[in-house]
Parts: C-alpha cells; sequence; structure tokens
C-alpha cells in the first residue's frame, strides 16, 4: 500500500467516525426527543379519543370508535407506553441525554 | 316555512299528534312532506294505523305523505357492525380482540344511543328530497341535548384534529435521513375521518340553525309551561328558532244549559286554562299557532284531518329557504 492510499484510507476511517459520533452524539437524540415529543401528543390523542378505556365517558366515543381500525400500531404502542411509565417527570426525564 | 320543522316538547303532551296533523295539513296542500319520528317508543305508526320502518314509505290513502321511524338501536348497531369491518381489513389478527373490545365499549357508553340518534337525524336531512320534513321529537330534555350537539362536537373533533396534526409533523421532521417517517400528514386515514366527521356537525349546525324551524307543543297545565319555556330560552340560547306553541288538550265548554256535576266541572277546568292561556300569551314571545281541544277518542284518520285543521302554521314552502 502506498502512503497515498494508506492516507486516503485512514481520511475515509476517520470520517466515517466523524459521521457516526456526530449522528450518535447530535442527530440521534435530538431526532429520538422530537419522536418522543411526537408520542407524547399521540398519547394525549388517544386519550382524548378513548377516556372509556378508562372508564371516563365520552360523548364523542361512538364517533372515535371508527378510526379504531386504523389506529392499530398507535392503540398498541399507546398501552404499551401506559402500562411502563412511571411517571411524566421519568418520561421527560427520558428525553433529556446528558 | 321552513324546510324542516321540529316538534318539540314534554313528554305526553300530544308531540305526535300534533305533528303528525300538521304533516298531513302540508300533503293535503300538495307540498311533498316526510314525517321523521325520533322518539324512541313510536307513536305514528298508531297515529295512522300503519307500520312505518326505517326507511321513509308512503302513508296509505294520503298523496304526498311519507314517514319514518328512526331506530337508534339500529343504526349504533349498523355502525358497530361497520366498524368491525374495517377492523378486520386493517388490523392483524393480534391486536384484533383488543381493539375489538375498545370498539364494544365505545357503542355501550351512554351517548352512543344519542349519537346514532342523531347520525340519523343528519342523514335524513342531508339525503333530504322532500319539500318539507316534519320531526316528530323525543320528550324535551333528550332533544335539545340532540340539537346542542353540533358546536359542542365540532370543537373537541377540531381539538382532536389538531392534536393528531402536531403528532404527525413531529413523526415526520424525526424520521431520520430517508427514513420513512412512521406516519405521515399525506393520506393520514384519521386526519381525513375526522375532517369528514366535522365536515358533518358543520352542516348539521348550519341546517338546524337556518333552515329549520321549532315548534314546542304545550298542555295547558302548569308543568308543561314551566318546561316549554325553560325549552324555548334553551333552543333559544342556540341560537335555533322557535316560532310557536301549540297548546294541545284543551278542555271543551259544556252548553250553557247543562248543569249536572260533569258541566260544572268542566267549566271550572275551562276557567283554570284561560288562565295559563292568557299566561302562555303575554309570558312569551311566540304566538299560539293552534289550540287544540281534547278528543274523546284517540286521534286518528278523520280526527287528525280535523286537527290538522285547527293548526294555524303555515304550509307553504318558504321561498327564501
Amino acid at each position: 500500500m502506498t502512503l497515498a492510499e494508506r492516507i486516503d484510507a485512514f481520511l475515509a476511517w476517520a470520517e466515517q467516525w466523524a459521521r457516526g459520533l456526530y449522528h450518535g452524539m447530535v442527530a440521534h437524540p435530538a431526532y429520538e426527543k422530537i419522536e418522543k415529543e411526537a408520542e407524547d401528543i399521540e398519547d394525549t390523542f388517544m386519550l382524548a379519543c378513548f377516556p372509556d378505556a378508562f372508564g371516563i365517558p365520552s360523548p364523542v366515543s361512538y364517533y372515535t370508535a371508527e378510526l379504531l381500525p386504523y389506529l392499530e400500531d398507535e392503540f398498541e404502542a399507546w398501552e404499551r407506553r401506559m402500562w411502563d411509565r412511571g411517571s411524566l417527570l421519568e418520561r421527560k426525564g427520558q428525553q433529556y441525554h446528558f | 316555512m321552513r324546510e324542516f320543522v321540529f316538534f318539540g316538547g314534554k313528554g305526553g303532551v300530544g308531540k305526535t299528534t300534533v305533528s303528525s296533523a300538521y304533516a298531513l295539513k302540508c300533503a293535503r296542500a300538495g307540498v311533498d312532506t316526510l314525517v321523521v319520528s325520533t322518539d324512541p317508543a313510536h307513536s305514528t305508526s298508531d297515529v295512522f294505523d300503519q307500520q312505518f320502518s326505517d326507511d321513509p314509505s308512503p302513508v296509505e290513502g294520503v298523496d304526498d305523505l311519507h314517514a319514518m321511524e328512526i331506530d337508534p338501536e339500529e343504526e349504533v348497531e349498523r355502525h358497530l357492525m361497520e366498524t368491525r369491518r374495517a377492523m378486520g381489513d386493517q388490523v392483524s389478527p393480534a391486536m384484533v380482540n383488543e381493539i375489538d373490545r375498545q370498539i364494544e365499549m365505545a357503542h355501550q357508553t351512554p351517548g352512543a344511543y344519542e349519537s346514532a340518534l342523531f347520525d340519523r337525524f343528519i342523514g335524513v336531512m342531508r339525503e333530504n328530497d322532500y319539500e318539507r320534513v316534519v320531526f316528530d321529537t323525543s320528550p324535551t330534555g333528550g332533544t335539545l341535548r340532540l340539537l346542542s350537539l353540533p358546536d359542542l362536537l365540532e370543537g373537541w373533533i377540531d381539538r382532536l384534529m389538531h392534536k393528531r396534526k402536531q403528532s404527525v409533523k413531529l413523526f415526520e421532521r424525526a424520521a431520520i435521513g430517508n427514513n420513512e417517517p412512521r406516519r405521515m400528514m399525506e393520506g393520514d386515514p384519521i386526519i381525513a375521518r375526522l375532517q369528514e366527521r366535522k365536515e358533518l356537525f358543520e352542516f348539521a349546525g348550519d341546517a338546524l340553525r337556518n333552515r329549520a324551524t321549532f315548534y314546542l307543543v304545550v298542555n295547558p297545565d302548569e308543568l308543561s309551561i314551566r318546561e316549554t319555556s325553560r325549552a324555548v330560552e334553551n333552543l333559544l340560547d342556540a341560537g335555533l328558532s322557535v316560532e310557536g306553541l301549540a297548546v294541545n288538550k284543551l278542555t271543551p265548554e259544556p252548553d250553557p244549559d247543562e248543569q249536572g256535576r260533569g258541566a260544572r266541572f268542566l267549566r271550572d277546568r275551562v276557567e283554570t286554562e284561560r288562565e295559563r292561556l292568557d299566561t302562555l300569551r303575554t309570558e312569551f314571545d311566540q304566538p299560539l299557532v293552534a289550540e287544540i281541544e281534547t278528543r274523546v277518542a284517540e286521534v286518528k284518520g278523520n280526527l287528525l284531518a280535523d286537527v290538522a285543521d285547527e293548526l294555524s302554521i303555515d304550509v307553504a314552502a318558504d321561498p327564501a329557504a
């Protein structure tokens, strides 16, 4: 391997690392945070749609029931999140990377 | 006269009689009329001596008159089946039970019945090809709640839609690089459905405010008058127009030469009712559009035509409507 080739290889390696580092430390956590925020809003939406899941009668659940067939993923994720969420503080804490 | 005419009032005051009589009057004047009973305890069938169903069917012996009886229970069932069918197409078998339970529950909530009734209401108004639709509504409380629904629901649906859009927007932003976002605004079935609902509610609100007239049927007794005054207030609060009051079940006056116990009773009764009528005339802004005497027999057949003659409610279609 010539010197020039070795330098190129090193540069490629360094670039990959730099990109990975940036993605892992800056980009990804930021996206994750946005996604979690989106999930939180979605939870509010689900709760507003189906409060009867918690025994609260709602005048619109008759109408929102027709959304359910299209909310499969959301519904499942919502239930899962409802189960393992210790507190709002814990959830919000997860959104910060120290 | 507007396209949709509603008759409301306390239970047992004779809404069905008055609304059927009015429908008959319209039909005889050559106005193509549909009478819709929304009271779960249907009695239109009894008045016309003919069984009606959820679909409009012609009233025998009267031209230009159709009748139907809304059955909310059937509508709830239909809605449930439809939602289930959509679920069958969409949802993976693993989640079906979970979601089915939720759907089932939503159809058992106290509001389901009212929502179903409301849906049918809107349906009838939307697919209307009659010149006049007369609604014989259920007793005051239920109907008033029903009619105040559009505003409430519109606001609610608006908020839901806002939330949904917010979360979808964030999901779109959170999609890294070429990754497909978890939800997309474009073609989102939830937003589309909410929008559809919203338009329905807007239509209902507009139809009730601008294309409908309300009459209240009242009996000459204290309770009925008080309830009517509350009803008028509520209707006006909701921005609906109350055109008049139809007084039903007035006591007939005996002949002057009759002096027996029955005659004395009737005379006293007529006297009190006259006072009540005065109260109605002075305390309400709405005019009395009918003063109907109690009949000895059930009001049906020819008697209904007599009652129809006693109604001084306009039948001609409103050119402005």
